[in-house]
Order: structure tokens, then sequence, then C-alpha cells
């Protein structure tokens, strides 16, 4: 009796979810696309609100329009103008912060103006882009291709030595940058190549999410570690839990066809919700202690 | 005479055009304890940043050969107080090449432990950072310097925050290690009465060198006019005899 207890409410679950809906050749794609995008972003996501940096990540996502309008203009693929000019104005911005007397707002907020602009420009001389230019706001992670996985793939083997190598040494400069200085860490290394790597990563995941959304994919699970975990190791570890479930529970959802959402909205409405969860599990463990 | 371990020669610094330090010549005297002590935008912090090559400058500072190891105990932490990072983490963050994440080695550990409780911190060490009090934050953060095992302890403003009790308990702690583990110290302190009591070498500015020299000749009436102004009357008799006390014990 117990034994065919225990497989109905999971039979029940994954028929009502339409799980089946995975077989499908796309779909697997685009949950192994996103099984390889969520932790890389939730893993840089620690970081990012460690030194606060989401206004950065912002600025450096909004640049993807003029990615595609430097590719437009030198006929060369958006997939790679687009991570080239990320990196550069990611690096660019730390440049400004690092060196000119501005304000760390104001130097992001020239660059954001700068190249959304034109981007914007570019894009607006050629119809037929401006109209594809809604796969880039939304994100299309459901037309990714088995090219694009070896392309996740390379990225991840190139991000995650980078975060295994510099995870302590970056959080400890996001604690007191002359404190680490003095304590004998590369402080410029640390921050310029997290810069490059950030962008990076934020330029990829944009096939995943959207420019409009690519902020959150970073920040959200990293905020839900943040409440979750007890120590700055964990605080990864709970992140990239946190980022998968969203982006495997948001791909399944989206594709309902109670749903019929955007997957990269989707996802992010996961993630917010499990930010919650954890909110409320913090609160609780705050009374206990108090 | 042992030379100096830092030496400072006509340095200046300048901000939009405005100039911060002007001309700056002192030394710091090895093995002791050196305090810089001025009002508010001397440019004590700015001469601690310059050393530390985090901000431009013109002139030189000679230090001395092979370069010492530095600790350096900020005056603050600029974190997420929320943030769920140990004592133990924050120890670990300088010296552990593996990511926390896979866990702190038993070594790291034990060190950590050791050095925590040369501060008198051991039971801080599960605490998360944000929870600490500032004399506990404090006592931590010069841990993580010792860590270092520096030849060169430098300080800023490191009994800001903390009460009176905390602030003596704090000198005597440096009193004592860098007594047994003869450490140069520099620091900056805006509390002329402690500098007094614990200073072996006092750099007197505001913007520019006023005094140099132990803290009896640089703690005079003339010499603090010129730093803080006139209204200096109503503490000279606090320090001078702190003061006295202090260069009859260096002696």
């Amino acid at each position: 009796m117990m034994a065919q207890l225990v497989p109905i409410p999971i039979a029940a679950a994954s028929t009502w979810l339409q799980l089946d809906l995975l077989h499908v050749d796309f779909m697997r794609q685009a949950l192994l696309g996103l099984l390889i995008i969520a932790p890389l972003t939730a893993a840089m996501g620690v970081i990012t609100v460690h030194f606060r940096m989401s206004f950065f990540a912002d600025a450096v996502s909004h640049s993807a329009f003029a990615g595609i309008g430097l590719g437009l203009l030198f006929s060369v693929s958006p997939h790679w103008t687009m991570p080239l000019f990320g990196v550069l104005v990611g690096v660019g911005i730390m440049v400004l912060q690092r060196r000119s007397r501005l304000s760390s707002d104001a130097a992001i907020g020239v660059v954001f103006s700068g190249v959304v602009a034109f981007g914007l420009a570019m894009v607006s001389r050629h119809a037929h882009v401006a109209r594809d230019l809604q796969k880039f706001l939304y994100g299309d992670i459901l037309t990714i291709t088995p090219d694009g996985i070896r392309g996740l793939i390379l990225l991840a083997l190139v991000v995650l030595p980078y975060l295994a190598w510099s995870y302590n040494r970056l959080l400890y400069i996001g604690l007191n940058p002359p404190m680490a200085a003095a304590h004998r860490v590369s402080v410029a290394a640390y921050q310029y190549s997290f810069s490059a790597m950030l962008a990076l990563v934020i330029m990829i995941s944009i096939w995943a999410v959207g420019v409009l959304l690519v902020t959150a994919l970073l920040i959200v699970p990293a905020a839900a570690a943040r409440n979750l975990a007890r120590s700055a190791g964990s605080m990864l570890g709970w992140a990239v839990v946190v980022g998968l479930l969203s982006a495997a529970m948001g791909l399944i959802l989206s594709a309902q066809p109670w749903a019929n959402t955007a997957t990269g909205p989707t996802i992010i409405l996961v993630a917010c919700a499990l930010f919650l969860c954890s909110q409320c599990v913090q609160s609780r463990a705050a009374k206990r202690t108090a | 005479m042992n030379s100096p371990a830092v030496r400072f020669q006509a340095l200046s610094v300048q901000r939009e055009g405005v100039a911060i330090l002007q001309s700056v010549t002192a030394s710091v005297p090895s093995g002791g304890c050196c305090a810089i002590v001025g009002p508010n935008g001397a440019g004590k912090t700015s001469l601690l940043l310059a050393l530390l090559r985090q901000i431009p400058y013109t002139g030189q500072i000679h230090m001395a050969t092979p370069p010492p190891r530095l600790g350096y105990v900020p005056q603050r932490l600029d974190f997420d107080r929320g943030a769920p990072i140990t004592v133990m983490d924050f120890m670990a963050m300088s010296l552990q090449r593996r990511p926390l994440c896979i866990g702190i080695s038993r070594a790291l550990r034990r060190a950590n432990l050791e050095r925590l409780a040369d501060v008198h911190a051991e039971t801080l060490a599960t605490r998360r950072l944000g929870a600490l009090s500032g004399g506990e934050l404090q006592r931590v953060l010069l841990a993580a310097a010792l860590q270092q095992e520096p030849d060169l302890l430098i300080l800023d403003e490191p009994t800001a925050g903390i009460d009176v009790r905390g602030e003596v308990l704090l000198c005597e702690l440096l009193e004592r290690l860098r007594s047994e583990r003869g450490f140069t110290q520099l620091m900056v302190s805006h509390d002329l009465a402690t500098v007094s009591h614990h200073a072996t070498h006092v750099i007197l500015l505001n913007r520019e060198v006023v005094a140099e020299g132990g803290p009896s000749e640089v703690f005079t009436p003339p010499n603090l006019a010129a730093a803080f102004g006139l209204h200096m009357g109503h503490i000279m008799g606090r320090i001078s005899g702190g003061a006295a006390e202090a260069d009859e014990g260096n002696r």
C-alpha cells in the first residue's frame, strides 16, 4: 500500500507540471543552458552584492545595445561584439572609478548613458534589428543551439576556476581595499579581472533572461543566500542552489499552458519567491535568537 | 641610533587643487610607538594612505630595506552588517587560497584562534563581523593585522568609537604585543591624552609638520596652539602630566 502511495504524488505532479515537455529537444537544450548559466550568475552575484556593484551590472547589461550597434556597424555577429564591448565597458567603468575623482555612481551613470544612447542610435538606423530587440530585452533561452551550449561550457571553464582562485581575496577587498593592499593582496588586479569576468557573464546571460532582468539573476539568488547562510563559504553554496532552483522551476513553469509566460521573467519571479521564503526563514531565526 | 622604519621626505598630497599635505618631512623611529596627531582635516589619514600607496603623492617615502611587512588596522570596515561573514571567515580570507565554501584548513583555524587569543578575542571566532561591538571589531582587526607578522603595524584611529576602558585595554594590549614581537607601531589618533601616555614619538600635523619628537617636546602650548588653535588651555593640564610620565617611562 505504502509502496504505491509514494510514487503517486510524484507522478501526479509530473503530469500536472507536464514534465514530459522536457523530452522536447529545445526544452532540454534550454534546461542545460540554464543549469550552466544559473550557478555562474549566482556565484558572481555573491561578490557583486558584497561589492555593491548592482548598478555596475545594470550599466554593463544595457551596453548590450551598443554591442549590437557595433556589430551592425562593422558587419560582425553580435555574439562577438556584445561580450567584447561589455568587457570593455566593465573595465572602462573600473578605470573611471579608480582613477577619476567622480563618485562611483556618477562614473557608472556617465558610461551607462553614453553606451545606451549610442546603442539605441545605432539600432534605430536599422528597422529590422529594432524589431528583434525584444529578444535582447526579455531573453530567448529556448532558441539556444548546441554551439551556444558549448560556448556556455567554455565560459564556465573560465569563470569557475577564476572564482575558486579569487573568492576569498575578493571578499577581503570588499571589506576594506587599503587593508587588503597593505596585506599583500593585488587589489587593482582583482578589481579589474572581476569587472571583466562579471561583464562577460552578464553579456552571455542576456541570452537567457534579457537586458532588463539579468541584474536580477545576479542579485536575487545572492540576496536569498545572504538570508540563509551562516558563513561566507555557505553563502556561495546557497546562492548556487537558489539560482539552480529558480532556473529549473522557472523554465518548467513558463512552459505550462496555464502560464504561457516568457522564460526569463518567470525564472526571476521564482527567484523572488525563493527570496521571500528566505526572508521568512531569517526573520524566524532572528526571533528565536532574540 | 637605529635607522628610522619610515622617513617621509617633502611629501605633498593634493586633491582637486587643494593641498592636503604640504612638504611633510618626518621620521618614524624603529621599534617604538609613533603617533600622528592633529586636528580634523590635518591630513593624518592621508599620510597613512600615502604610506600604503593608496593615494597619489609627490615627495618620497623611504622605508627600511628589505621593505617591512605591513599590518594595517583600518578605522572601520565598509560592509553590509547583515552579511554572514564570521570572524573566522574574515581571518582566513587573506591567508587561504582554497575558497571558503570548501572550508578552512585545520592548521589555519588553529593559527587564527591563537591570534584571536593574543588579543583576547578567541570567543568571538564564530560571531558575525556585523554583530561585533566597536571594541570587539578593533581587536579582531588587530588580530588580522598581527597575522601578517608585521614589521610595521599601522593603525588608523584605533580608539575611535570605543569607550575609555576599552581604549586603555587596547593601548596596554598594543604595548605588550609590541614589546613581545618587536614591531614598529604607527598610529593616527585624535586623543592627545592617550598619545601622551603611550606614544614614544609624536608627529604633530596640520597639513604640514608642526612639531616632531617625544610627547613632552611636542605637546607644548605654542605647538598645540599652532596645530589646534588658541583654545587648548583646558586640555594642557590633562596631557602635560601624562607626557612627562610617558617620556620618563620611555627613558
